[in-house]
């Protein structure tokens, strides 16, 4: 059984997969700023 | 990973940043993955046949496993470039795509023993897909270590090169051929539906497509960043 009904479990994967965009479009944000050094 | 450093002949690394297009894509991927997300938890129906909610994880695991596979065919091919150019780009392509291949493929063999536990009461089952995918894990692992193996850059990259294009048979056939040759498998039959029926029901397909199209597209986004710093590594050790 799933508590919270299968909304919750969708919204903790959105939750999931936002942080893992986030951290990703980070990262490629500290990697342009390697590419910019001389 | 060390790329190693260019020898006096070969051309400076590339390393300028892609455009705002690129990032624009970023951020379009994550609502893509974001709808299917919602879609393969509150659209698409439940398959008949799996115990509870447990076919919901098709969505992710047969995308993981498909990420996987087009992430090894891209190291094959960006090797036969490598072994037709000698571009250590596409060296570095290669490498990252074996990487990123082995991530997915061993998400998905994760994702799939957790569906196992609950349908076949089991982790691990010797099932013939469970099996080929395990020996595609060894495969490519084996790439890796292939190319720690090797101190001089351009006898690695033919050697990885030459490698990643056997994986060129190998991957298709552990992923396709081989799972289908066994007399018995308890891997549902490629076709899931609500009705056990041959065709697919179509909000399951939808999902499942977007669902393969996201992550495929994840594959390369990851893959570009991952080669850009390889890039960067490569460009700091031409210096040093």
């Amino acid at each position: 059984m799933i508590q919270g009904g299968i909304g919750w479990v969708a919204a903790v994967n959105v939750v999931i997969w936002t942080g893992l965009f986030l951290y990703l479009l980070r990262l490629e944000a500290k990697v342009r700023d390697l590419e910019k050094e001389p | 990973m060390n790329p190693g450093p260019a020898s006096a002949l070969a051309p400076a690394v590339d390393t300028r940043p892609p455009s705002a297009i690129w990032r624009a894509l970023g951020w379009l991927l994550w609502l893509w993955i974001a709808l299917a997300i919602v879609g393969a938890f509150l659209w698409a129906p439940l398959a008949q046949a799996f115990i509870g909610q447990s076919s919901r994880i098709l969505f992710f695991h047969v995308p993981m496993a498909w990420a996987s596979f087009v992430a090894f065919l891209a190291a094959g091919v960006w090797s036969v470039l490598y072994l037709v150019r000698r571009d250590a780009d596409h060296d570095r392509a290669a490498a990252a795509a074996v990487e990123l291949g082995l991530l997915f493929a061993i998400l998905a063999t994760v994702t799939g023993s957790m569906w196992a536990k609950v349908m076949w009461h089991a982790w691990w089952n010797g099932d013939p897909r469970q099996t080929s995918i395990v020996v595609a894990l060894v495969f490519y692992a084996a790439y890796l270590v292939l190319r720690g193996a090797v101190e001089d850059p351009e006898l690695r990259g033919r050697l990885c090169a030459a490698y990643a294009v056997l994986g060129l048979v190998v991957a298709p056939y552990l992923y396709f051929v081989a799972p289908r040759m066994a007399s018995f498998t308890l891997h549902p039959q490629p076709v899931v539906n609500t009705a056990a029926k041959v065709d697919v029901e179509i909000r399951m397909l939808t999902v499942l497509l977007a669902s393969s199209l996201g992550f495929t597209a994840l594959f390369f986004w990851v893959h570009r960043l991952r080669l850009r710093l390889l890039r960067i590594d490569a460009r700091k050790n031409t210096r040093t």
